[in-house]
């Protein structure tokens, strides 16, 4: 039954792609409708699932098979993909360019189901299954727009620095064969030793390459060159949340790996210090979200690291709902103003609407009480003093550079202009609150329903609400301490400050010097690119090279040897071998007219001193070709024939 | 039946060759129609098929007596694993004869050498008769041969020579072995059966390790390993796309089923003792198959280096499947991943290779450098390729992912280390197919090729054909993992989880 899930989405997108072609307006309607239907659907039947304890097995063949369960947490997070979703994927069929917008919906469908897959997973089959469609999809999201070259590398760059973290899923996977015998998550909690080390830092790699942390976090921007809509997905609800998912999915197990809760920690932390400053440095609105959003998993990761599941869980609801909101709002503010440039926005007039939505979305990511994204970071903090002060203080850091970015992007993107001017006539006046064209009304309500999911995060913040969240999640949330909740408000409040100023007085802080350097992930691409990119590209040119001329001249040395030998041949036997020896110098001289035609570089030397046997080997080649194979065959009949008899003889 | 299905292609065949005034459109037709009742014969053996618990060793065997005094006779019969070889190349083999070809003016002759193929490859994977099938693939030699040099394009007949002269350099290799093996036991047999019974060469004396060597040369030449894979790039680069389909699809498994049922069925202490350095072998294979294929500019030559590297997985599963280490499910699954990537890189090299005949007759380049925005104008096409090389890369609910994953799973309980470094060849060879679709494919149209048209119906059956396989397996891979799984390969794990 729990296969449903993702096979529903995936119904969906086959249907998607029957959409009606032509009139502009029916295409959008029926893919909204599809897509709202499908999204409403899927979370319907988790919730049922959920709730019902819904498992599905499908068997290949002994020890082979799919299985899937829902336990407390998967079913939570099977209930989420679909619900950020079904917004985002409305705004989706109206926003974008009305050009590949089936496929682009139909992939957005299949990309939703694929999470679902690897949400529902009880076993690394299926979750590596769910894992690499989730990855295809976010290539061919990326790549949406392949008329532009840049589109289709980064896609590629996304595609090829989340796989080379499958890896490590691959690796989990094998290990966890070899020591049990079966695929199962059921397994692991048996593991120990060498095994459950490699199983262990395996699923990190795999984690952290997913959710764009150090040193994979680079391809979270590249993944920029992406349609709107797919961003707000891939970093709400899908792709990107994958890797924080199955760590807090198979969190007991990873406590129980020696040095991985530390390590899982580090990483976390250092992503979330770095996405930090990233964020803060842009002045591109997507760019700055991108390296927010592997700041806050970061976060998640450290929750993960400290032992608290759930507190990473609810960070990832929260986060999931205003950054889906947040990407949403740039794709509107790119729509008015061409640009994702921070410093030319300021749609305060334009976007009344709008802007106050983001707002809530904003409130939530800089983790200002009483805001969903506050508690759950409080929380975060909380969890990371479990582990040691020092995580705390970093995730106290973090949150601070959190309300300063968040700040940034609120009052640029949707600020008031600082002055009117007078030639433009948009800019002059407010515009109306409720938009007048169908496609402006959809994604207004789209970013409506998400500042409602995050207002209700917020209910986070009273008891009775935190105790059934934690019943229902059957995981435990740590009790805030008055002094880090202070020195964390603190922070945020610095935050705030820094973020109004760069907004207000430094428009364009990080645009150049070495503030943009540092903005491009701190100089972390250009590394990639210089110590792998290139030497890999380089050395596969290199191999293709030496394998055409060393191992296949190897081959063409033997032939030239084979050459001489007919050479010598034909000096010494002419008289006595007409028979078989002239076929042997005449399959020779085959090959060595093979090797004259391609290896003539290796016999510059040789050949004037050969060219007249060559001539006479070609010559005979040409006569031999038509009956090749009847001449081999009596060669082979004969010395089979012979080779028998001696055996025959000899017993 | 087994028998009629390697007759009728022959048969057929031979009838093509003497009748002088058949038509292109009849000859085709003819080919198809043998091609196709070749197939229908295995597909009964296969419906007939037991993959129960009690399964013999092999099933539809069939045995006429020939000289008797060597112990030759024409003997045949199926295991899982040749049968689903079987399947899958008769299933190439009708899809590659009802490719839209340039037959250049000698149609007859083109459809007659692909019958003949045809009926001598299957032999080759039915026979259990180990002279039988030494002839058979010697057999095989002669029809690529005259497909690549007749039919290919500049240089084909440097290409066909080359191939021809190297792979008969491997099967002399592989006759010497042979004798060896069937002289070393106690009464003169070809019969394979009896060699896996009575196991006649064991341990690692000179004698053995001669023998299980002349193998092993002989079958890295025909899979091809490195470093004896040169000759592949060129025959396929020259050869016509079908001829090409066929080349890797079926001729290159030749060498991994013949590793799998000779020395590793026959020979199995000896091959377990130098299970570990081919081991070794197909880990090389994998990567510089992979990097070689990543430095190429020539889309064809490209897929070509990809086969290297598949077929390294393959070696890999049965070296570790081979090497009498770890539990019996993970040698299990690791030979079954091998086979299923025999099947699997069958399907789908299949369909890449004829989608690179289709790139070939619309623009006439392989140059990827001359390639560009294809997607506008040919978008089945796209189609076709991405799914392709989606599944030769491994991604899951294809076929290519059922099969890797099975080998490095099985693999990495028996070689851990050697399991882990072969990863790296999942990213390079994802990389080198999405490069080559974006070279091809996307970006601005060029000029040159925008007026070329998009797949015909004749292109797009055979294809979509291959690709629902590809698909099926990919989903449902389950009655293939039985049928591969029963019987004589798998009988030594079998035998021992009873006892």
């Amino acid at each position: 039954m729990a296969f449903v899930l993702p096979l529903l989405p995936i119904l969906f997108a086959i249907a998607a792609a029957f959409a009606p072609r032509d009139e502009h307006g029916r295409q959008r309607f029926w893919l909204t409708g599809l897509t709202v239907a499908a999204m409403a659907l899927t979370a319907f039947a988790a919730a049922l699932g959920a709730a019902g304890g819904w498992t599905g097995h499908i068997a290949w063949h002994e020890p082979l098979g799919l299985t899937a369960a829902l336990p407390p947490l998967a079913g939570a997070m099977a209930i989420l993909v679909p619900l950020i979703a079904l917004p985002v994927l409305a705004y989706a069929a109206f926003h974008e360019e009305g050009r590949g917008l089936r496929r682009l919906v139909a992939i957005l469908l299949i990309f939703v189901g694929g999470m679902e897959l690897l949400v529902v997973a009880a076993d690394f089959l299926t979750l590596l299954i769910g894992w690499e469609l989730v990855g295809v999809c976010s290539y061919l999201l990326i790549a949406h727009e392949w008329r532009e070259r840049e589109n289709t590398a980064s896609g590629l760059y996304a595609f090829l620095m989340t796989r080379f973290g499958d890896l490590g899923l691959f690796a989990a996977a094998m290990a966890v064969f070899s020591a049990t015998g079966s695929f199962s998550y059921d397994g692991l909690t048996a593991m120990e030793g060498t095994p459950a080390v490699v199983a262990g830092f395996g699923l990190l790699l795999a984690a952290a390459s997913k959710s764009g942390q150090l040193p994979f976090a680079p391809w979270l921007f590249r993944a920029m060159a992406g349609p709107t809509s797919v961003s707000a997905l891939l970093h709400a609800a899908t792709m990107v949340a994958a890797g924080a998912f199955i760590l807090l999915r198979l969190e007991p197990f990873l406590a129980s790996v020696p040095g991985l809760p530390g390590a899982i920690i580090a990483v976390g932390a250092t992503t979330a210090l770095s996405g930090g400053i990233v964020a803060l440095l842009q002045a591109h609105a997507k760019r700055l979200l991108a390296a927010s959003t592997s700041a806050h998993y970061g976060l998640m990761f450290v929750a993960v690291g400290a032992g608290y599941p759930g507190v990473a869980f609810l960070h990832l609801v929260a986060h999931a709902a205003f950054k889906a909101l947040l990407f949403l709002a740039a794709g509107l503010a790119h729509e008015k103003t061409g640009s994702y440039d921070l410093s030319t926005m300021r749609l305060g007039r334009t976007l009344p609407l709008a802007g106050l939505l983001t707002l809530a979305g904003a409130l939530s990511l800089a983790g200002i009480p009483p805001l969903g994204g506050g508690w759950t970071k409080e929380a975060v903090v909380t969890a990371a003093e479990h582990f040691s002060l020092w995580a705390a203080g970093a995730v106290i850091l973090a949150g601070a550079l959190s309300a300063a970015y968040a700040a940034r992007f609120q009052l640029s993107a949707f600020g008031l202009p600082e002055e009117k001017d007078e030639d433009d006539e948009d800019a002059g006046e407010t515009a109306p609150l409720w938009p007048q064209t169908r496609a402006r009304q959809v994604e207004i309500v789209a970013m409506a329903l998400l500042a409602l999911f995050v207002l209700l995060t917020s209910l986070l913040w009273l008891p009775p609400v935190r105790t059934s969240a934690e019943a229902a999640l059957q995981a435990v949330l740590p009790e805030a301490s008055v002094a880090t909740l202070v020195l964390s408000l603190i922070g945020v409040g610095l935050g705030l400050l820094i973020g109004t100023l760069i907004a207000r007085q430094h428009l364009t802080f990080g645009n150049d010097g070495p503030a943009a350097e540092a903005a491009h992930w701190l100089g972390l691409p250009a590394l990639i690119d210089a110590a792998i990119t290139r030497p890999v590209l380089w050395l596969s040119r290199a191999a293709a090279k030496l394998d055409d001329s060393l191992i296949d001249g190897g081959v063409r040395v033997v032939a030239l040897g084979g050459r001489g030998a007919s050479w010598i041949l034909r000096l010494k036997g002419e008289a006595g071998a007409e028979g078989l020896a002239a076929q042997a110098t005449g399959l020779v001289g085959l090959v060595s007219l093979a090797t004259s035609r391609f290896g003539e570089w290796l016999t510059d030397g040789l050949v004037e001193g050969l060219a007249l046997t060559v001539g006479q080997s070609g010559r005979d080649a040409r006569r031999l070709q038509t009956g090749l194979s009847h001449h081999y065959y009596a060669i082979a009949t004969l010395g089979t024939g012979a080779a028998i008899l001696l055996l025959l003889g000899l017993s | 039946m087994l028998t009629l299905s390697i007759l009728i292609p022959l048969l057929a065949s031979l009838g093509l060759f003497v009748w002088s005034d058949g038509t292109k459109e009849k000859a085709r037709l003819v080919a198809l129609s043998a091609s196709a009742l070749s197939l229908l014969c295995l597909i009964v053996v296969w419906i007939g098929f037991n993959t129960g618990p009690e399964a013999p060793a092999f099933q539809s065997v069939a045995e006429v007596g020939w000289i008797d005094a060597l112990g030759v006779a024409w003997r045949v019969g199926v295991d899982g694993m040749s049968l689903a070889i079987s399947l899958m190349s008769g299933l190439l083999f009708l899809c590659a004869i009802a490719w839209p070809a340039e037959t250049k003016g000698r149609a007859r002759q083109y459809y007659g050498w692909f019958l003949f193929l045809q009926g001598v490859s299957l032999g080759l994977f039915l026979t259990l008769d180990l002279l039988v099938f030494y002839v058979f693939f010697d057999l095989t030699l002669v029809g690529m041969y005259f497909l690549i040099c007749r039919w290919g394009h500049d240089q084909a007949e440097y290409a066909a020579l080359k191939f021809f002269v190297y792979t008969l350099a491997g099967s002399l290799a592989i006759l010497l072995a042979i004798l060896g093996l069937v002289l070393a036991n106690g009464t003169l047999s070809f019969d394979m059966r009896e060699l896996i019974a009575t196991q006649p060469l064991g341990g690692t004396d000179l004698r053995s390790s001669f023998v299980l060597f002349g193998f092993l040369v002989g079958f890295a030449i025909k899979t091809p390993l490195v470093p004896f894979h040169t000759w592949l790039p060129l025959a396929h680069v020259e050869a016509p796309g079908p001829a090409s389909a066929v080349l890797a699809g079926v001729l290159l498994k030749m060498g991994t089923y013949g590793l799998v049922r000779i020395p590793f069925q026959m020979m199995r202490e000896t091959f377990a003792a130098y299970a570990f350095p081919l081991a070794i072998v197909a880990l090389v294979a994998i990567l510089w198959g992979a990097l070689v294929a990543l430095g190429q500019t020539n889309l064809k030559r490209r897929i070509a280096y990809t086969s290297v590297n598949h077929m390294g997985y393959t070696v890999l599963g049965i070296a570790a499947a081979g090497a009498m280490i770890g539990s019996e499910s993970v040698q299990t699954l690791a030979l079954s991943g091998a086979v299923t990537e025999m099947v699997a890189h069958g399907f789908i090299t299949g369909a890449l290779f004829l989608i690179a005949g289709s790139f070939y007759s619309r623009t006439g380049t392989y140059d990827l450098a001359r390639y560009g925005g294809l997607a506008r104008v040919t978008p089945l096409l796209m189609a076709a390729y991405f799914l392709g090389a989606f599944a030769s890369f491994g991604l899951p609910g294809l076929a290519g992912f059922v099969a890797e994953f099975q080998v490095f799973a099985g693999t990495f309980g028996v070689y851990p280390v050697l399991a882990a470094i072969g990863l790296i060849g999942l990213v390079v060879t994802a990389a080198l197919f999405l490069m080559m679709g974006q070279q091809i494919f996307f970006g601005e149209t060029r000029p040159e090729i925008a007026m070329v048209k998009d797949l015909k119906p004749a292109e797009i059956w055979p294809l979509s054909v291959l690709l629902a396989f590809v698909v099926l397996i990919g989903f449902v891979p389950g009655g293939l993992l039985d049928m591969i799984q029963t019987g004589s390969a798998f009988a030594s794990f079998h035998s021992s989880v009873g006892q």
